[in-house]
């Protein structure tokens, strides 16, 4: 002991006469806004709530037409949340494929970005977590690719076609990517490089990616060969997506694609090409355009993974006398919805309902129309349900340039409607057909997009 | 010295013949007069290295007039010391005899000045060679656990860090050549040091305060892991190894290998390892009632798979190299012991496990100037990418990140009166963040910058090394969390149905806190070699250790330790709510003296070490006796909330608080070369871990002592290594004694030489009484005692 005794004393030496070199420590701290965490047991009186989950309308991202801003509200009291500023104007706005983020894409100046609207849901294995926070500008951002065009989500993933540009000689390509890509700003997303320009477009899905193919303009069947007349199907291996098979099936100026659950169908000039999968191959068979497509071709398809109906528009360039067309690609039918659009009436806006048992279209002349599908001795006919009307003013007084525009919620049965001319978005039940809500804007808004936490399947029965 | 060997031709052709230079020529032999072949003579305060030829001849050519300190090195013998002062002899001719030591003498490579464990002020030790195969694991701590003063914090096998002389996590640095490694295994236990033993070429260990080195983070030490990835030769060599292990099926693959040609060399390394859940010889949990148990028991999700690569590459000049290696490491392991409630019937529980990955880039070069002032530059920069997830069900719980960049640059003087040393500039900037369900800390940004002096003089029998380093830390964090908690106590009845359901919203505050420390540390050594063959050394110091993000910022359920953590920003208040601490955030200080008592050679070389270390503003966890919820719930088929609920899905409420703090104890190290063929080793090591006012820290390791026994010829070489680790009863508060066991390993190898290369072929048995032996030192003592008994057959190759 008497050692150890000996070596405090050293010690205490050392520190005394070493005292005066003695560091310094600074601590500052600002409080910020606190976040608002909703309380575990929040008006929720379902029978499975373990305490993490959210009960919540959503909330909608809206950008201005008379400005490059991007707001955003909640859709439990229509607060208006945040407003953010975007570098360009003429963007499209879009939800990622689990509905967290608002993605702000502009063709011309090779742009996406993201902001975050907020909501989202973790799998905690026992539990599933729900997070509700502030919106925010995500610094992540895509730049790399030339014109990005078609961005097609499907089961949690989203596909970015990039058209390339031949004018300054940009390849196109694809790009895929999920919501945890952008929260964790994935570096290097994974996708495809071409080494020729094209208006393309690509299908996720899981671990296969349809895409197209443009061919040299020699063995392109294609009138503009801009346009691809081939789809590959590409199969992600080691991060990686290789070229595993080309279907056999050409498809003349391909413009426009869709998927369900088991099939791909993509547009051709001359009818659509139907992609069937079989475990990782994928059958090919060309459904031929019916009388009804007339001169037109289609060129827009709307697929939902829970229905089996793929809707396919054929239109002439400028959206004019557009037929809307029911595919039914297990028996490689097309058929003529008995449903068309009123005269002088065109399409702005179509889309499945959240659980896919609506397809809905809405009008110019300012009708939301809900159309059902019927089951006939085993084949589906789609009727209309129901028409809502969605303005009392006149539509000639539309804003240059603007349209009404639409979202779906992913959380029930509601449909939202942007109405540019009486600056307000509507809130319409889609099995009532009925406006519930009204959520008032001071700007005319361009686009809208629902964001939020998704519901899973079945869960809404009656 | 007539003949002039193939060596000293080849060293001067090597040399302009128009310079007029003074040579140093002559032998190095052993105490029966024998030549020491491959002994190596450099010349200090230069980068003049050469090696001795068959005959035990040298040549140093090219060499001004004054007095120059030579230092020669050879496997096996004691390090000499020598001062040659040349005047006018245009050759001088000279003669050295080296002593036998039977404790190998290593230069570490993690300092700028001179240092190896019979030699330097402040105690050090090195694992390489064949000691370094012989002990290294998956897993740091336990590779260097076999080294006096330092232990295992043991996590199931799966991950460890080691703990140097009861000091651990923050306090202890981990650096691969010298940078910062970068992980996140300072956080917690569960989580694995990014770096890789069967690759590395040694493992330093610098026990005791670095701080002068390496800054804050080093107060309790450093672990600098070597290799040769910017390799400085182009000599082609390389190393391959596969081994099998049976208690847990593990299997490892591994090899390095240099090559290059005059002016560039080439390094790669790649390893490999896979590991099942390991057998333990008794039940895991310690509270298992016995119940029948078909089949061996096993520590269940401890299985492991990792693999990694290096390659490098560097241009060799004549006064030096530069080079550039990168790394990248994966690893995927189980976490013992992460699941929440003991329910032994939910077997098929899913696993948690954590996937790991980190990119490494290292610069490194070194160059010498034939400047008035300085003579040589190191220059060493880093940056690594790191970042690892915890999956659960398949689903990523937590994910953790850390990127960082680290310069250094060490400028060596000329020689200035006699005093050799330097100035060390070093940069880092951290940047860390944790998402998910376990992000306990918020993400933060730590930036610093460090001016060190190291100097060291001879003064006859007197080495005196000195040095001071003044640091700068910014720590940033911009979103603090201080979620209103409920945290409550578990003895006050009822309160768990009073839980205000009624309140619809809480509040989390959120702060922006900015910090800014300027620890500076001060070190002075002196080494007196007062008779001939033994040397005394004392070190002291005063180091200053900035805390860290996870120390203040914390706030949150950890499940790695399975504690709710709340940093030191933050206090209860008198209504046992938590808020900000109205504390002032200080550094933490450590004074330091450390005594050594050495004999350097002889058939007997021993090593003492006495230390006494008071820690003023040690940061550490108190338990507040309080419970917040997990946020982690597992039983979701259950969902009666009944009131039998036993809390399982809560955790204790730990603090970081600050108190002054005394470490002290002791290392000893014995080795007794009996014949050429055997030696014997004894160690032991002790340190006691007290609150200044009364009370035991947690986790600190218990007395240790052991032999090792070793039978070494030319072809065929076997040891015997006992250790008996004494019961723990100096416990924390809330930890519970833990008993003392005695592990026996034991290895033999033999060597032959196919295909010009030499292989040895080895097989190894640990643990060979399967004894039940739980670390005290880890947070899962409980439930993941050591391995059993193992056999590891195994091959190696050198070319």
């Amino acid at each position: 002991m008497t050692k150890l005794f000996k070596l405090k004393l050293i010690a205490l030496a050392v520190s005394s006469t070493l005292i005066t070199a003695c560091g310094d420590a600074e601590t500052n701290i600002v409080e910020k806004d606190p976040i608002a965490v909703v309380d575990d047991e929040h008006e929720s009186d379902d029978e499975h709530d373990d305490g993490y989950t959210i009960s919540s309308f959503g909330r909608l991202a809206v950008l201005a037409g008379d400005s490059n801003e991007a707001s955003f509200f909640d859709l439990d009291d229509n607060a208006l949340l945040d407003t953010f500023v975007l570098n360009d104007d003429s963007n499209t706005l879009s939800a990622s494929p689990d509905f967290r983020y608002a993605v702000i894409a502009n063709r011309t100046q090779d742009y996406l970005g993201f902001i975050d609207g907020g909501m989202w849901r973790e799998d905690h294995g026992a539990h599933l977590h729900d997070y509700e926070q502030s919106p925010v500008f995500s610094s992540y951002e895509l730049t790399s690719g030339s014109r990005p065009t078609h961005l097609i989500t499907h089961d949690g993933q989203l596909a970015i076609f990039y058209d390339g540009d031949a004018d300054s000689g940009a390849s196109a390509s694809v790009e895929v990517l999920t919501d945890n890509d952008i929260t964790n700003a994935t570096a290097t997303l994974t996708g495809i490089n071409y080494d020729i320009n094209m208006h393309g477009v690509a299908e996720p899905r899981g671990e296969h990616l349809l895409s197209t193919i443009r061919r040299d303009d020699a063995s392109s069947t294609s009138n503009a060969k801009v346009l691809p007349d081939q789809v590959g199907v590409y199969h992600l291996h080691d991060g990686n997506y290789e070229l595993e098979q080309t279907l056999e099936v050409t498809c003349p100026d391909l413009h426009g694609a869709a998927q369900n659950h088991d099939y791909v169908v993509f547009g051709c000039g001359d009818g659509v090409l139907i992609a069937h999968q079989q475990g990782d191959v994928y059958n090919a068979k060309k459904v031929v355009n019916i009388n009804a497509v007339g001169a037109q071709r289609i060129g827009t398809l709307y697929g939902h993974k829970n229905n089996d109906t793929i809707f396919g528009i054929a239109a002439g360039h400028d959206g004019s006398d557009s037929v809307l067309l029911s595919i039914h690609p297990e028996n490689a039918e097309m058929e003529e919805v008995e449903w068309q659009l009123a005269d002088g009436a065109s399409a702005v806006s179509y889309s499945f309902s959240a659980s896919g048992e609506h397809f809905l279209v809405l009008d110019s002349l300012g009708f939301l129309n809900v159309l059902t599908g019927h089951d006939h001795d085993g084949e589906m006919h789609w009727e209309l349900a129901g028409q809502v009307d969605i303005t009392q003013a006149d539509v000639t007084t539309m804003p240059e340039g603007m349209s009404f525009s639409m979202t779906v919620a992913q959380n029930g049965q509601f449909a939202y409607i942007a109405d540019p001319i009486a600056q307000h978005i509507l809130q319409v039940h889609l099995e009532d057909l009925e406006v519930e809500g009204e959520l008032e804007l001071t700007f005319p808004p361009a686009a809208i997009t629902w964001l939020g936490i998704a519901q899973e399947e079945h869960a809404h029965e009656h | 010295m007539k003949k002039k060997s193939q060596l000293a031709l080849l060293i001067a052709a090597l040399f302009p013949a128009s310079v007029l230079a003074k040579t140093i020529q002559g032998t190095v032999v052993n105490t029966q007069g024998s030549a020491i072949r491959n002994a190596v003579i450099e010349l200090e305060g230069s980068d003049i290295k050469v090696t001795t030829d068959k005959n035990g001849h040298f040549v140093i050519a090219k060499l001004n007039n004054g007095l120059k300190e030579l230092h020669i090195v050879a496997p096996g013998y004691a390090h000499l010391h020598r001062d040659i002062t040349i005047d006018t002899d245009e050759t001088r001719s000279v003669s050295f005899t080296l002593q036998r030591s039977p404790i190998e003498v290593i230069d570490i490579e993690a300092t700028p000045i001179h240092m190896s464990a019979m030699e330097s002020a402040s105690p050090v030790s090195v694992l390489s060679g064949e000691q370094l195969r012989r002990d290294q694991a998956a897993t740091l701590g336990d590779t260097l656990e076999k080294l006096p003063g330092v232990n295992t914090n043991f996590h199931g096998k799966v991950a460890s860090t080691p703990i140097i002389r009861g000091l651990s996590g923050p306090r202890v640095l981990i650096t691969q050549n010298g940078l910062d490694v970068s992980d996140v295994s300072r956080v917690g236990p569960d989580h694995s040091v990014a770096s890789e033993a069967s690759t590395a070429q040694q493992i330093e260990v610098l026990r005791g305060p670095a701080t002068l080195f390496y800054g804050s983070g080093a107060i309790g030490g450093v672990v600098n892991i070597v290799d040769n990835r910017v390799p400085t030769d182009s000599t082609t060599r390389g190393e391959w190894n596969v081994e099998h292990n049976s208690v847990d099926n593990q299997k490892v693959a591994s090899f390095n290998a240099t090559t290059g040609t005059d002016s560039f060399a080439f390094y790669a390394d790649a390893f490999w390892r896979e590991a099942n859940d390991y057998e333990v010889p008794v039940a895991a949990d310690i509270d298992s009632d016995g119940e029948s148990h078909s089949g061996d028991y096993t520590v269940e999700n401890s299985n492991e798979e990792s693999d990694g690569f290096t390659v490098g590459a560097s241009y060799l000049m004549d006064n030096g190299f530069i080079g550039l290696a990168v790394e990248q490491f994966n690893r995927q392991y189980g976490i013992p012991g992460h699941s929440h409630g003991d329910e032994s019937e939910h077997s098929d529980e899913e696993s948690v496990f954590a996937d790991l990955e980190q990119t490494k880039v290292q610069l490194l070069g070194e160059y010498n100037l034939n400047n008035k002032w300085l003579n040589k530059v190191n220059l060493r920069a880093g940056h690594t990418d790191y970042e690892h997830a915890e999956i659960e069900g398949g689903a990523v719980g937590t994910t953790f990140k850390n990127e960082t960049n680290e310069l250094r640059i060490d400028l060596l003087h000329n020689q200035f009166s006699e005093w050799n040393g330097g100035f060390s500039f070093h940069y880092k900037n951290s940047d860390v963040e944790a998402q998910g369900e376990e992000a306990f800390t918020p993400p933060s940004e730590t930036e610093s910058f460090a001016v060190a002096l190291i100097e060291e003089r001879h003064f006859g029998d007197f080495l005196v090394q000195l040095g001071g380093r003044i640091e700068r830390v910014e720590l940033n964090a911009s979103n603090v969390l201080l979620p209103s908690i409920d945290a409550h106590a578990h003895n006050e009845i009822d309160i768990h149905d009073d839980h205000n359901h009624e309140e619809e919203t809480n509040f989390t505050r959120v702060f922006d806190a900015e910090h800014e420390f300027t620890p500076v540390s001060l070190s002075a050594g002196v080494v007196w070699d007062f008779t001939p063959n033994y040397n005394l050394g004392l070190s002291v110091s005063r180091s200053e250790r900035a805390p860290s993000a996870s120390e203040l910022l914390s706030f949150g359920p950890h499940i790695g330790t399975a504690t709710y953590e709340v940093g030191a920003l933050f206090d209860l208040d008198e209504d046992g709510h938590l808020g900000l601490s109205e504390q002032t955030i200080d550094l933490e200080t450590a004074n330091n003296i450390d005594l050594t008592f050495r004999k350097t050679q002889g058939d007997i070389g021993f090593i003492f070490n006495a230390f006494y270390n008071q820690v003023d503003n040690y940061y550490y966890q108190i338990n507040t006796g309080l419970y917040a919820e997990s946020g982690h719930n597992h039983d979701e088929d259950e969902h009666n909330h009944d009131d039998e609920d036993e809390h399982s899905e809560e955790l204790p409420v730990y603090l970081f608080k600050t108190d002054d703090v005394i470490l002290h104890g002791f290392e000893a190290q014995i080795a007794w070369q009996l014949t050429d063929e055997f030696k014997l080793d004894l160690f032991s090591d002790y340190v006691r871990a007290r609150l200044k006012d009364g009370g035991d820290l947690p986790r600190t390791p218990p007395l240790r002592f052991g032999t090792e026994f070793s039978y070494q010829t030319e072809k065929f070489s076997a040891h015997i290594h006992v250790t008996r680790y004494q019961d723990q009863d100096r416990t924390a508060p809330e930890e519970t004694a833990t008993d003392g066991y005695t592990l026996i390993d034991a290895s033999v190898s033999y060597d032959l030489s196919i295909l010009n290369q030499d292989l040895s072929l080895y097989l190894k048995g640990t643990n060979l009484t399967d004894t039940e032996a739980r670390v005290h030192s880890s947070f899962l003592k409980e439930i993941a005692p050591r391995p059993g008994r193992s056999f590891a057959l195994g091959i190696r190759g050198y070319f």
